[in-house]
């Protein structure tokens, strides 16, 4: 065990690993632009750039990164960022938000890290590639730290007050970037993996199913525009890891199609739903209605983007939803029926809210004439990334050549 | 037999695509909208038309794309010409009427968009060969269904959320459906040969999660319920396209495709007495909550819903003179629906208001809609000898062919029969309501409507006229019949429509020579008195909503019609309500089961937090000591 094969901290160029970067890249490039309108005061805007870079590079780092600890360390990093993020403009609720994430991503990174010690002392190098004793206390306390990180239940419950707290600019880059990194891990540590106990897998996707179910179950009773979101997040990132756990051809593909969609559209939806809150100030959706009137432009747009999550042709989430049904029915028909249910919730809170908020019955709780119009950059990111999840949708086939090496 | 050249490939193409790129240059090109949209869709009938003679009796099949081992493939048989070419007529027949009806309507700009997305769409549905590449047409209606019911009033989004939720949802269920004939066959490519049977658990639910989809596509109960609530605010022509021509066409299509290019209906008699009593429900409810309708609209969108009841029941006899007939019916009902929803859009479009009570008088003054309305409502009563009764009477036959098989038979029968007697009762009070009785004096200015809206209805009444007493001949011989060649088809009793047609004018005849001869010549006017009063015209005029007011009132009746409009009958609303309540269960149970598991976690650890911060005295000499205790630790541990 020399010091040199705990060091080794190389990389490895995959497709994937080009797919994952190019996807984090791009999502941190959009948030920048973004918080070019919307973060102005410049003590803000240093601490900002400070939590995006951290972010985009504990991204990048998770998905090139073929060694354990290497790959802690940035787990560590993103965790420091998001919480630095949650806490941005230090109000109290921000100070006790930020509170649940740290103590949550960090005790269950502290789990994780024994987790890495064990797959260490039984393999001797932390070079996933080289691990062939996997130990099920091993992956089970690994696992624990993933699905905290990709706010998978029971541990996902320190996303809802981050996400009511973060600002939007940040939100963004955690929805697209930050909580992708234990899918990631899952991907490159187990899915696919023979050596594994031969029912971690199905376990995983159970809790998967499942989690994605309740929290998509959850966003279509909240009123809350951010409980929203977070919810639908936890949904989303759950039928990802559904994917990776079922593995094989289209569940591997279609999770990683998903990442991309999921993080199109949920950065998207996070600046269509802070451009709405800045322009009526308000969070709560009962108290927000016929945005149609104030921005056509963000209407479409925010459709776009919503249909994205749901799963409608042609959009990209068309393809990766399908692709990882498949993969779930042929691993066990049971997924299959739980995916569709949690699809369908998916279906009724995007219905719910993209409705109450755009037309609505009550146009006069909000002052239609006096609000301000959302600014051009807003809506140009949102824009951007609604165009993109539409054009890659009907692309979607290039990327799957590309990912899934047809 | 002619050969298949290039140009069929390229043909397909062209019914694919032009009328969404001709809606899409419309749209971008104001002043060209209505000329683009007509190339468009005349191109595509054109092409559909020479689809249809190229391939006769012929199947085609080729792959387009190989997509992750998914076989992308485009096929033509008797039936997909069949319907291609019936997309395009309707397509064709509304813009025309659209052109002139929708002028000035909110949201007119995107209308025509919306038309060439939805024909495209159907068109690629029918011209699948691949149930995944079938799926993503089948989603792309979603996007053109939601879209298009925005056009019209502002109050529309209601309806068209609805719409988007009912037919949304039974996309995902028909994903799951296919998703697991695909990883069961390990294709997802039609005809499937042999054919699935219904034997086991994952089939039989394949099937029926296939159902779903073609059920909520085709409007039946109870998935029907966005179709009453579009008709509220929809224009005639969006009603007259989606809900009564495409929809249903490619609803039916698909259950025809499922359950006999797929799976073998024919052996699975639980399935099939499934799918009869659903037809049966759905013509008796339906027609009766559209016998007490007071909206012209409304009403016709139940009986659009009561109609699929035939359709259902016929295909699900298994029994190949009701499968025909079925399919039969499907053609012949779009065909007098639409002719009925842009008969009662004339209406609309001259009088401004589609509620019964308010109309009346009108057929002096259009009399030519008033001929193709009620030449399509008899059609859709099963009135000898137009289209309706012919593909009724093949279904009812097909229910008595039944009678080897279950007891049962008579009571679908019944409710056949029943249906068609109480579609008769509702559109007298219909044609009543709008052409017969007095003239309101406000629409004395009435007039008919202009060529472009006429021509279509028109058109589509003596097609009424041509399917019924030419049945043989036209429909049956060339498109029904070679749709469905797998089914040996022997008509039972005797029916020659030439010879009842004859007599039918013979009996109008005598009518109208004892009418001119007898009262015509003879009028009695007199004065209606109410307690000694004279009522002025307006108030004595009676008005048809009320013609059914006593079945309404009838007390077990009364309670379910309450029921009814309420939305207990409303899948709907179930579905919001019982989803809510899980999501009320998701929300506020188990995640705060896990937050309080979280807060509990969270408190020992600021528990510990404070009972540790007693040694911190703030004094020197306490520290030093517990670094001395600290290391004497240490070193008991390390000499151990």
């Amino acid at each position: 065990m020399s010091l040199n094969s705990i060091m080794d901290f190389g990389f490895v160029i995959d497709r994937y690993g080009i797919f994952l970067t190019a996807t984090f890249v791009f999502i941190g490039f959009m948030s920048f632009i973004y918080a070019l309108a919307t973060i102005t005061h410049k003590g803000h805007r240093l601490e900002y750039y400070i939590s995006l870079v951290l972010i985009i590079l504990s991204g990048i780092g998770v998905a090139l990164s073929r060694n354990l600890l290497f790959i802690f360390i940035c787990w560590e990093i993103a965790t420091f960022a998001v919480w630095r993020a949650v806490v941005f403009y230090r109000k109290p609720d921000q100070v006790s938000s930020g509170n649940v994430v740290f103590i949550t991503n960090f005790v269950t990174a502290g789990i994780m890290l024994i987790g890495i010690g064990i797959l260490y002392l039984q393999n001797g190098t932390f070079i996933i590639t080289e691990i062939e004793k996997i130990d099920i206390t091993a992956i089970t306390l690994i696992t624990i730290g993933i699905f905290a990180k990709s706010v998978i239940l029971p541990v996902h419950f320190w996303l809802i007050p981050a996400y009511a707290s973060i600002p939007s600019a940040i939100g963004g880059v955690l929805a697209g970037i930050a909580e992708n990194l234990g899918l990631v891990l899952f991907f490159r540590l187990f899915s696919n993996n023979s050596n594994l106990p031969p029912d971690f897998c199905n376990i995983v996707a159970w809790i998967a199913v499942v989690s994605s179910l309740i929290a998509g179950g959850s966003a279509y009773r909240t009123n809350r525009l951010r409980y929203l979101l977070a919810y639908s997040t936890i949904s989303q990132i759950a039928f990802i890891l559904l994917g990776f756990s079922v593995g094989d051809f289209f569940g591997t593909s279609g999770a990683m199609l998903y990442i991309l969609a999921h993080a199109l559209a949920k950065s998207g939806l996070f600046y269509g739903v802070g451009t709405i809150e800045d322009v009526t100030g308000e969070a709560n959706i009962k108290n927000i209605s016929c945005m149609l009137r104030i921005s056509p432009v963000l209407t479409v747009n925010m459709a776009l983007l919503f249909s994205s999550i749901v799963g409608f042709f042609p959009m990209i989430g068309f393809f990766s939803k399908l692709m990882v049904v498949i993969g779930a029915v042929q691993k066990n028909i049971y997924f299959g029926f739980v995916a569709i249910a949690s699809a369908i919730f998916t279906l009724l809170y995007s219905d719910r809210f993209y409705h109450e908020l755009f037309y609505g019955e009550h146009c006069d709780i909000v002052d239609l004439k006096t609000a301000r119009k959302p600014g051009v950059v807003e809506s140009g990111v949102v824009f951007i990334l609604a165009l993109l999840s539409l054009i890659l949708g009907i692309l979607f086939y290039e990327i799957l050549g590309y990912i899934g090496g047809l | 037999m002619h050969e298949i050249g290039p140009e069929i490939y390229r043909e397909i193409y062209y019914v694919l695509l032009l009328p969404v790129m001709c809606g899409l240059f419309g749209f971008l090109i104001k002043r060209l909208r209505n000329e683009m949209g007509f190339l468009g869709f005349v191109l595509t009938f054109f092409y559909s038309l020479r689809i249809f003679l190229l391939l006769q009796n012929q199947t085609f099949s080729y792959s387009i794309a190989s997509i992750a081992g998914i076989d992308f493939r485009i096929y033509v048989d008797n039936l997909t010409r069949f319907i291609l070419l019936f997309n395009s007529i309707f397509a064709l027949l509304i813009l025309l009427y659209s052109v002139i009806s929708m002028r000035k309507i909110h949201g007119e700009s995107v209308y025509q968009l919306y038309l060439g997305l939805t024909l495209s769409g159907a068109n690629g549905v029918v011209l699948s060969g691949n149930l995944i590449l079938l799926l993503i047409f089948w989603n792309m209606l979603v996007f053109s269904l939601y879209g298009i019911l925005l056009v019209g009033k502002k109050e529309s989004v209601n309806a068209a959320r609805k719409a988007l939720t009912i037919v949304g949802v039974s996309d995902f269920v028909m994903m799951l459906g296919i998703i697991i004939i695909y990883v069961s066959v390990g294709d997802a490519n039609f005809p499937v040969s042999p054919l699935l049977q219904l034997n086991t658990g994952v089939l039989i639910s394949a099937y029926i999660l296939l159902l779903v989809g073609a059920l909520a596509k085709a409007g039946a109960m109870p998935l029907h319920t966005w179709i009453p609530e579009s008709a509220k605010v929809a224009p005639a022509s969006t009603m007259a396209f989606i809900p009564a021509s495409l929809d249903k066409l490619l609803g039916i299509y698909f259950l025809v495709r499922i359950s006999y290019y797929i799976f073998d209906l024919t052996q699975s008699m639980p399935i099939r007495m499934t799918l009869m009593v659903i037809g049966a429900i759905t013509i008796i409810f339906a027609v009766m909550m559209a016998l007490v309708q007071k909206e012209a609209m409304r009403l016709l969108s139940f009986h659009a819903v009561s109609q699929v009841g035939y359709m259902v029941l016929g295909i699900g006899t298994g029994i190949p003179l009701g499968i025909a007939g079925g399919l039969f019916h499907m053609i012949n009902h779009a065909i007098y629906k639409v002719c009925l929803f842009l008969s009662a859009g004339s209406v609309e479009y001259r009088t401004k208001t589609t509620e019964l009570d308010k109309l009346g008088g009108l057929g002096s003054k259009m009399p030519l809609t008033m001929f193709c309305f009620i030449i399509a409502a008899f059609a859709i009563s099963g009135v000898p000898p137009f289209n309706g009764f012919y593909s009724k009477w093949m279904v009812y036959q097909g229910i008595i062919e039944l009678n080897k098989e279950t007891n049962l038979w008579v009571i679908f029968l019944i409710a056949a029969m029943f249906g068609s007697v109480l579609t008769l009762a509702s559109f007298l009070k219909m044609i009543h309501s709008l052409f017969l009785g007095e003239r309101p004096k406000e629409f004395d200015k009435v007039r008919e409507v202009r060529f472009g809206m006429i021509t279509p209805t028109l058109i589509l009444a003596l097609l009424c006229i041509a399917f019924g007493i030419f049945a043989e001949q036209i429909p049956l011989a060339r498109l029904i019949y070679p749709s469905l060649p797998f089914l040996k088809i022997m008509p039972i009793g005797f029916w020659s429509a030439g010879l009842a047609t004859i007599l039918i004018i013979i009996g109008i005849l005598i009518g109208i020579i004892v009418f001119l001869f007898g009262t015509a010549l003879k009028p009695r006017p007199s004065k209606v008195f109410v307690g000694g009063e004279v009522l002025e015209t307006e108030e004595a005029r009676i008005t048809g909503p009320n013609f059914y007011s006593s079945v309404h009132n009838i007390d077990m009746l009364e309670k379910t019609y309450q029921f009814g409009e309420e939305g207990a009958f409303d899948f709907y609303n179930y579905l919001r309500g019982i989803l809510g309540g899980f999501g009320v269960l998701f929300r506020d149970v188990i995640n705060q089961f896990f937050v309080l598991l979280y807060s509990s976690f969270a408190g020992v650890i600021a528990a510990l937090g404070r009972i540790f911060s007693v040694l911190h005295s703030g004094e020197l000499p306490g520290y030093i000591g517990w670094i001395f205790l600290g290391a004497i630790i240490l070193l008991l541990l390390l000499a151990l």
